[in-house]
């Protein structure tokens, strides 16, 4: 006999409305009490441990000495060179089995928690985030940079049909790299990759990778996140991974008091308050969007089939 | 009301805390690289052993040859003259065979041209 699923129906009636559940957005210093402290705590953390191996790195080849290349943390090595290992057991320059254990680090976690990794632990998304910041708080005590925001945000309103189809282009990335690396034999994003020229900062000379980080953060002053929405190739591999994910956010239209907050509190620009689950390969699960929920119940994580309920 | 989007099996509905969440992303993250790191597998310099040891080109396999290392022993492993090298990549014939590999990169040399060229030349084609 097949086993009947449970039908649940999010209307008004399965659930009573309860004012005393609405509690005020945590802002500012104060939001970092809840989970997004624990989550800048990690950032953080990581953002630590990856400019000490950089200065470490610069004064161990400064001294002459052999030490570990920053680039051997650089995840998304391990996935340029995928082909290459398979193929022929080799990893192509540059590349050690450090980035092919942190690849694989990476997309577990894209399966079992969807874009944590870009959300938590991405030094590069963090700086993203620290660039956001910045901008808001200059919007927050200059009012003359607040009007200029938002007379910007209104001449650039008609661009944003452009949002959705150059999300695309982070696959492009994507195939681009891996494509080169198996063909060339040589890691050919390296030249333009913003994270290695980050680890790198201390010892190479400014090539265009140095020209796409500062194009990224000074882009994160206006769009948040612009490298992880539109160019990113690793959270384009983290993406297609989670589609497979049994874990997702799901909004119940019954708690939802129809405020917007979630949506704009999305560093990603997902539409979170008109989805019944966001299952978008672009999420990075920091969990912005339930933290600014002010309706207990109306926005969590939940565990369950992968492709189920998709909004 | 649209119910089909609504319809859920019973395991669907386990709630994650999000202080689990941020738990289980350290944990996935930190457990995988510890255990490439207690297997060994995390190797983040091709320079050196897992004991600490210097690793020099044996010439056994062209897949050995790495960027960090010299023109000179790359040569000697694999018993061609550095001025060969050299000459077949049109690099400067005064280049000191103490140059790394990686310094020597343009676009008509790079390691994987190397290894290349080194691979066909032990096939003993022209």
């Amino acid at each position: 006999m097949t086993r009947q699923p449970i039908v649940i129906i999010d209307g008004p009636a399965s659930r009573p409305p309860g004012k005393a559940a609405i509690r005020r957005p945590r802002r500012g210093i104060a939001a970092l009490r809840g989970v997004q402290g624990f989550r800048r705590a990690v950032q953080v953390t990581v953002a630590l441990y990856i400019a000490w191996v950089v200065v470490d790195r610069a004064v161990v080849a400064a001294a002459g000495a052999m030490g570990a290349s920053p680039e051997s943390i650089c995840p998304f090595g391990g996935i340029e060179t995928i082909v290459t290992f398979l193929t022929a057991g080799v990893f192509v320059p540059h590349v050690h089995s450090s980035n092919l254990v942190l690849a694989v680090a990476v997309l577990a976690l894209a399966f079992l928690a969807r874009g944590a990794f870009c959300g938590w632990i991405c030094p590069l998304g963090f700086l993203q985030d620290l660039a956001a910041g910045l901008s808001a708080f200059v919007q927050r005590n200059i009012p003359a940079a607040f009007r200029g925001m938002r007379a910007l945000r209104r001449w650039a309103a008609p661009l944003a049909v452009l949002d959705r189809p150059l999300r695309y282009l982070k696959y492009a990335v994507l195939a681009w790299a891996i494509w080169g690396a198996a063909v060339f034999g040589v890691m050919v994003f390296r030249d333009v990759d913003p994270w290695i020229a980050l680890l790198d900062i201390g010892r190479e000379s400014i090539g265009f990778g140095v020209v796409v980080l500062a194009l990224t953060l000074v882009g994160a002053l206006f769009v948040d996140r612009p490298w992880c929405r539109y160019a990113c190739p690793l959270g384009a591999a983290n993406g297609l991974v989670a589609r497979f994910s049994p874990v997702r956010l799901e909004r119940s239209a019954a708690a939802c008091v129809d405020c917007n907050l979630c949506t704009r509190s999305c560093p990603m620009g997902l539409a979170v308050a008109t989805a019944t689950a966001i299952t978008s390969a672009d999420c990075i699960g920091c969990l912005e969007c339930v933290e600014a929920c002010p309706r207990d119940g109306a926005l969590e994580l939940r565990i369950g089939l992968p492709f189920g309920n998709r909004a | 009301m649209d119910t089909t989007t609504n319809v859920r099996h019973p395991a669907a509905r386990r709630r994650i805390p999000p202080f689990a969440y941020g738990i289980l992303v350290i944990a996935v993250f930190a457990g995988v690289v510890g255990i490439g790191m207690a297997s060994g597998t995390f190797q983040t310099s091709g320079r050196t052993t897992a004991g600490g040891e210097r690793v020099a080109p044996q010439g056994d396999s062209v897949a050995e040859i790495k960027g960090w290392m010299a023109v000179g022993d790359v040569a000697a492993a694999w018993s061609v003259p550095v001025p060969d090298i050299l000459a077949a990549f049109d690099l400067p014939a005064d280049t000191p065979p103490a140059t790394a590999l990686k310094d020597l990169e343009s676009d008509l040399f790079s390691v994987t041209a190397l290894r290349d060229w080194l691979a066909v030349r032990g096939t003993g084609a022209p």
